[in-house]
């Protein structure tokens, strides 16, 4: 008999009864008893009884799972809405508060390494061999989420000589997975929103060509600035530094030259989403690329949120494991430690925007039209 | 399918090498992520967004609430032994150290939840009925076991906190948590114990008693000699609060009073061991001892920062609505972070007891050898 149901006067949705057997209560609301019988420590089977620490072992590993699961949540729901021809700009605000949340989430889960690393490597080593071949590496939570993010499959790196998909045994589940490789991704949905942003080419302004003729302008003073040093040294390294500058923009103003960047693997995004950033960047101030601008920003935040948690995942397996060849013929820590970098990064063009924003003195005046048009939102075809 | 390891017969759906343990049959993740049934899906409208993020926090806290519990469990049982085997103690600490981590965490993911608005939560808090964080029975069973007294409770809805516990089995759980040996107990019978206080090597009380009255006299002392008459108020009136309190140390009386009024919990032999262990914690075999108490006096520092930050999350939430039954939610979470849920309190007082360095008696020859190692039998 439920003694809180019974003293409590309607404001039931539902009108229980006072002995009401289906009323929601909190542990059946969250199913804790089947959620806390997920507990089941393989060395309790041991004549010796439970290790201690395995009980951790399995809570911190649960407690990821739980939050992955809230993540891919959060993203499903984001690439929703950028999945529409449309993004509907009122949902904006909606579409930052879930990336906001998605990025404080894994702010935690980076801080949460810090109780694993409350057991020792020896503690480790007495249930470690019971474990047989159950790795994190057979996560296909994890998979789901880098795969909806965009991680290209020519990207990873093997594990064990393993491609990941080999690791994920469950059918279904691997079928999931792969499905979310093939679909678009949320780097694909981004650069098609970031494509159509207003004013990279359209009547009311063309930001693309007003860019190229400032490039322009900047670059040949730039050029001029650099000869006219009297100090050989200095005018040398000048020089050396325009012509790199120059060979940067360069790959920017000619859609062929960044192409060859993309085949090349070095750059994702498509040029008219590029000059889309950069556009945003460069205009932030308008009230229009307020709430894009802090998405870009939050983008940015998730690939260095998701690189730490990569790195310091990495080193906590050292401590755990030294750099020990697992089953297999590979260090489990050599492997976590090569994802941690750049091929593993999926919005890393966000983080050269600063290369191709001008200088304040050189960025395009907005036209009257264009400005007006950047103060508003507008919720249909624009 | 047979696993050599477990006799679960669902324990592993490995389809390729069923009897091997793989990443998802060990953590039973089939089964874990099942636990996630929003009450809004099937509401008009279609299941609302955010109480998916509801429930999968309340699920953390939870599944974190059981490993303080497994943490607590163990070292309790360390304590239970008439002798405490002091070869236990770096095993001891660094499970309690794990503990206020864990607790740590618990505070800072508050601020997860509150990327969810108030409007937001109002969309779906209607379909929750009277389902409440206060019948947590795993938040008890760490309150009682670490020994918060049913006396200092604060009632909610005019309901004692055994009112949302509902599951009788669970329930002789949690009442036997409260009648049972509870943490602040063992610990202060541990106190009680440490060596010096009271034998023939080395009568700590007696000499700390003749310490204090020296103390005391050369502070009275000073006081009287000050010259302008208002300084001398001031110090007269100073020395007179300090020679109060330390009274109520030096008179075994004056502390059970203080412990029948409610204001102290540690038996004053305890008491007089903490001050003991505090005062030559630079003595090796109290290296852990002290160790052991900063960590007590900052599980209860995060604790209280815990009900602090729900309370004020919950404020967002709800404002200070009267919610059913004619309580504010946030007015009892708020009252509960307070000194009264605090349970090793008296260690925070004990800077208060410990004389200043040259008042500190020495210890014998005999005594610093004793507390120079470590006894690995009673």
């Amino acid at each position: 008999m439920d003694i809180v149901n019974n003293n409590c006067s309607g404001n039931k949705q539902n009108g229980s009864s006072q002995n009401a057997p289906s009323g929601l209560n909190y542990a059946s609301y969250l199913q804790l008893d089947k959620l806390l019988d997920c507990m089941r420590p393989v060395t309790a089977q041991t004549p010796e009884g439970m290790v201690h620490d395995e009980h951790l072992f399995i809570t911190v590993h649960q407690v990821y799972e739980i939050w992955f699961k809230q993540l891919l949540h959060e993203i499903n729901s984001i690439m929703d809405f950028f999945a529409a021809s449309f993004v509907d700009e009122s949902k904006m605000l909606l579409i930052i508060s879930r990336m906001n949340r998605i990025n404080l989430i894994l702010k935690i889960l980076i801080d949460q390494f810090a109780i694993m690393e409350t057991m020792t490597p020896q503690d480790f080593a007495d249930f470690r061999p019971f474990l047989q071949s159950a790795s994190g590496f057979q996560s296909f939570q994890f998979r789901l989420i880098e795969n909806k993010l965009g991680i290209k499959s020519a990207n990873r790196i093997r594990y064990n000589q393993q491609s990941y998909c080999e690791a994920i045994t469950d059918e279904d589940r691997l079928r999931e997975v792969k499905q979310a490789e093939g679909e678009p991704t949320l780097i694909e949905l981004v650069d098609r929103w970031l494509s159509r942003t207003p004013g990279i080419a359209d009547r009311d302004f063309n930001f693309f060509t007003a860019y190229s003729v400032q490039v322009g302008r900047y670059l040949m003073n730039l050029k001029y600035e650099a000869e006219i040093i009297t100090d050989d040294t200095a005018r040398v390294t000048a020089i050396a530094s325009y012509t790199k500058i120059a060979e940067s923009f360069d790959s920017i103003l000619k859609t062929d030259t960044h192409n060859e960047c993309v085949k090349r693997g070095d750059r994702r995004l498509s040029h008219t989403a590029l000059i889309g950033g950069i556009l945003i960047w460069s205009y932030r101030e308008s009230p229009r690329f307020h709430l894009p601008y802090q998405l870009l920003a939050l983008l940015m935040e998730f690939d260095s949120l998701l690189i730490k948690w990569r790195h310091s995942h990495a080193q906590m397996v050292q401590k755990m494991l030294g750099n020990k060849i697992g089953t297999g013929g590979s260090s489990g820590y050599y492997y976590l430690r090569a994802t941690a970098s750049d091929r593993y990064k999926v919005f890393l063009d966000f983080a050269t925007l600063p290369t191709f924003v001008l200088p304040r003195e050189y960025i395009p005046i907005l036209s009257r039209i264009m400005r007006r048009r950047l103060s508003v939102s507008v919720n249909s075809d624009d | 399918m047979a696993c050599p390891i477990s006799n679960e017969p669902d324990a592993h759906e490995d389809r390729s090498n069923p009897s091997r343990l793989n990443y998802t049959s060990y953590l039973q993740l089939n089964k874990l992520l099942d636990c996630v049934t929003l009450a809004t899906a099937d509401a008009e409208g279609g299941p609302i967004h955010d109480e998916h993020m509801f429930i999968t926090i309340h699920q953390v806290y939870e599944i974190w609430f059981k490993q303080i519990i497994h943490e607590l469990d163990s070292i309790m049982k360390f304590f239970r032994n008439d002798n405490v085997d002091e070869r236990n103690m770096l095993l001891i600490i660094s499970r309690f150290n794990r503990i206020n981590m864990i607790t740590k965490i618990l505070v800072e993911q508050i601020s997860i939840i509150e990327t969810m608005t108030p409007l937001d939560f109002a969309n779906f808090r209607p379909f929750l009925q009277s389902a409440s964080g206060f019948q947590s029975y795993q938040f008890r069973l760490i309150e009682n076991k670490v020994g918060i007294k049913a006396e200092n409770r604060i009632t909610y809805n005019k309901h004692s906190y055994m009112d949302g516990i509902t599951d009788s089995e669970i329930y002789k759980k949690v009442d036997a948590a409260e009648k049972a040996d509870t943490l602040i107990e063992l610990v202060d019978g541990w106190l009680s114990r440490t060596p010096g206080l009271k034998d023939d090597d080395f009568n700590f009380f007696t000499y700390y008693s003749i310490g204090v009255e020296r103390y005391l006299c050369d502070l009275e002392y000073e006081a009287e000699a000050l010259e302008d008459h208002a300084e001398k108020d001031i110090a007269l009136a100073s020395f007179n609060k300090i020679k109060e309190s330390f009274m109520t140390i030096l008179h075994k009386d004056k502390h059970d009073d203080c412990v029948r009024r409610g204001i102290r919990r540690l038996s004053h032999a305890s008491l007089i061991g903490g001050v003991f262990i505090w005062s030559y914690r630079e003595e090796p075999r109290f290296h852990m001892p002290y160790q052991l108490m900063s960590l007590f006096m900052e599980f209860d520092t995060l604790f209280i920062k815990w009900r602090h930050s729900h309370a004020q999350m919950v404020q967002k939430m709800l404002g200070n609505k009267i919610g059913s039954g004619g309580s504010s939610g946030y007015y009892y979470l708020r009252a509960t972070a307070s000194d009264r849920y605090k349970v090793f309190l008296d260690l925070c007082m004990l800077p208060t007891f410990v004389l200043p360095r040259e008042y500190i008696p020495k210890l014998s020859q005999r005594m610093r050898t004793r507390l120079s190692v470590c006894l690995t039998e009673s």
